[in-house]
């Protein structure tokens, strides 16, 4: 009996090493400051090539703008532009202007980030601490919105709005908003990343085809509409934390 | 590693299997929910065809409210397979 099960542990161990695992992201360096441990992981670096390519489409898109348009990449500009426009003032209203570029960057961030998968890198949307500080960003932005609408009073009145026994379903409805913004957006992307995984391990040498019909999925158009509800509910999530 | 350690781990192992599976049975409900979202918003256009913009948009905030429980159920499911934390305070109550 004894020898039986550890050759099956035996067995087991020698199964793990060749079925199919899900890694986070690599720790690249590390390092001691603050009396913390800092470290560099793959969605950075990754992020920082999003970053690198938001910069040169800026830098394509963004000069040599004449008032009458006459380039096809300021048609795409204006389009894009447009684009930004018309959803911020369709679901915040006129009031929020200032918001623009923010919204704007957001989306094209995400999908950026959704969509850099396809070239083999691990997206760094798959990753719940990127996703989290995004979430995190919409949750001050709402707060904030919050107490310059309606001041310190209007504040704290929201929290026993409608009745004062509302206020602890009230406390963790707002702290649950960032929580599931964070994993729809990291859950999404790491599901399409496990299934795109499995296929690839359980087709072995004949991976032709299957996975790209399955990316065209999963990662094309879950990777795009998941950046669109990220973005749609960080604009509702303000304007609805508006005073009266 | 002796053997009721290696039985320990077994069952957890097995037992966590078992939890992630069915964790994974809370993707009913969204299914469900996400599938009304969508039936009614075709009704809907079919209505008023030319509200499809305003429909489909708030369709599919709608679907990602409705997927929320599905993507809690997955977290779990991946928890328990990726980075089982059951398996940690078993090790820890071996101490190993």
């Amino acid at each position: 009996m004894p020898t039986a099960m550890l050759m099956a542990s035996e067995a087991a161990a020698e199964a793990t090493q060749n079925a199919f695992t899900v890694s986070g992201p690599l720790i690249v360096a590390s390092w001691e400051m603050f009396g913390m441990t800092w470290n560099l992981t793959e969605s950075v670096i990754v992020q920082w090539i999003v970053m690198l390519i938001i910069l040169v489409i800026c830098l394509v898109l963004g000069t040599g703008l004449k008032v009458i348009p006459t380039t096809r990449r300021q048609a795409l500009a204006e389009w894009l532009v447009t684009f930004v426009n018309d959803m911020v003032d369709g679901s915040m209203g006129e009031k929020y202007k200032s918001y623009k570029p923010y919204i704007g960057i957001l989306i094209v961030y995400v999908i950026l980030c959704n969509l850099i998968s396809l070239v083999g890198l691990r997206a760094p949307t798959a990753d719940v601490s990127v996703t989290a500080t995004l979430a995190i960003i919409t949750f001050f932005m709402t707060q904030y919105n919050r107490a310059k609408t309606g001041k310190l009073k209007g504040y704290l009145k929201a929290f026993i709005d409608p009745l004062p026994f509302m206020l602890p379903s009230n406390i963790i409805g707002e702290i649950s908003n960032p929580v599931s913004m964070a994993l729809r957006l990291f859950g999404n992307m790491v599901a399409g990343m496990v299934i795109g995984g499995l296929i690839y391990f359980a087709l072995g040498n004949f991976a032709v085809l299957i996975p790209a019909v399955a990316s065209l999925y999963f990662d094309i158009f879950s990777g795009v509409i998941q950046a669109y509800i990220f973005t749609m509910l960080t604009m509702s999530y303000i304007s609805n934390a508006e005073c009266e | 590693m002796t053997d009721m350690e290696i039985l320990a781990h077994a069952i957890v192992l097995g037992s966590s299997a078992l939890g992630a599976g069915a964790a994974m049975i809370a993707g009913i409900g969204p299914g469900i929910g996400e599938g009304y979202c969508g039936g009614k918003a075709v009704e809907a256009i079919g209505r008023q065809p030319e509200a499809s913009g305003a429909v489909t948009r708030t369709m599919i905030i709608g679907d990602a409210i409705a997927e929320t429980t599905g993507i809690y159920a997955l977290v779990v499911a991946l928890l328990l397979l990726y980075a089982n934390p059951i398996l940690g305070s078993l090790q820890s109550a071996l101490g190993m």
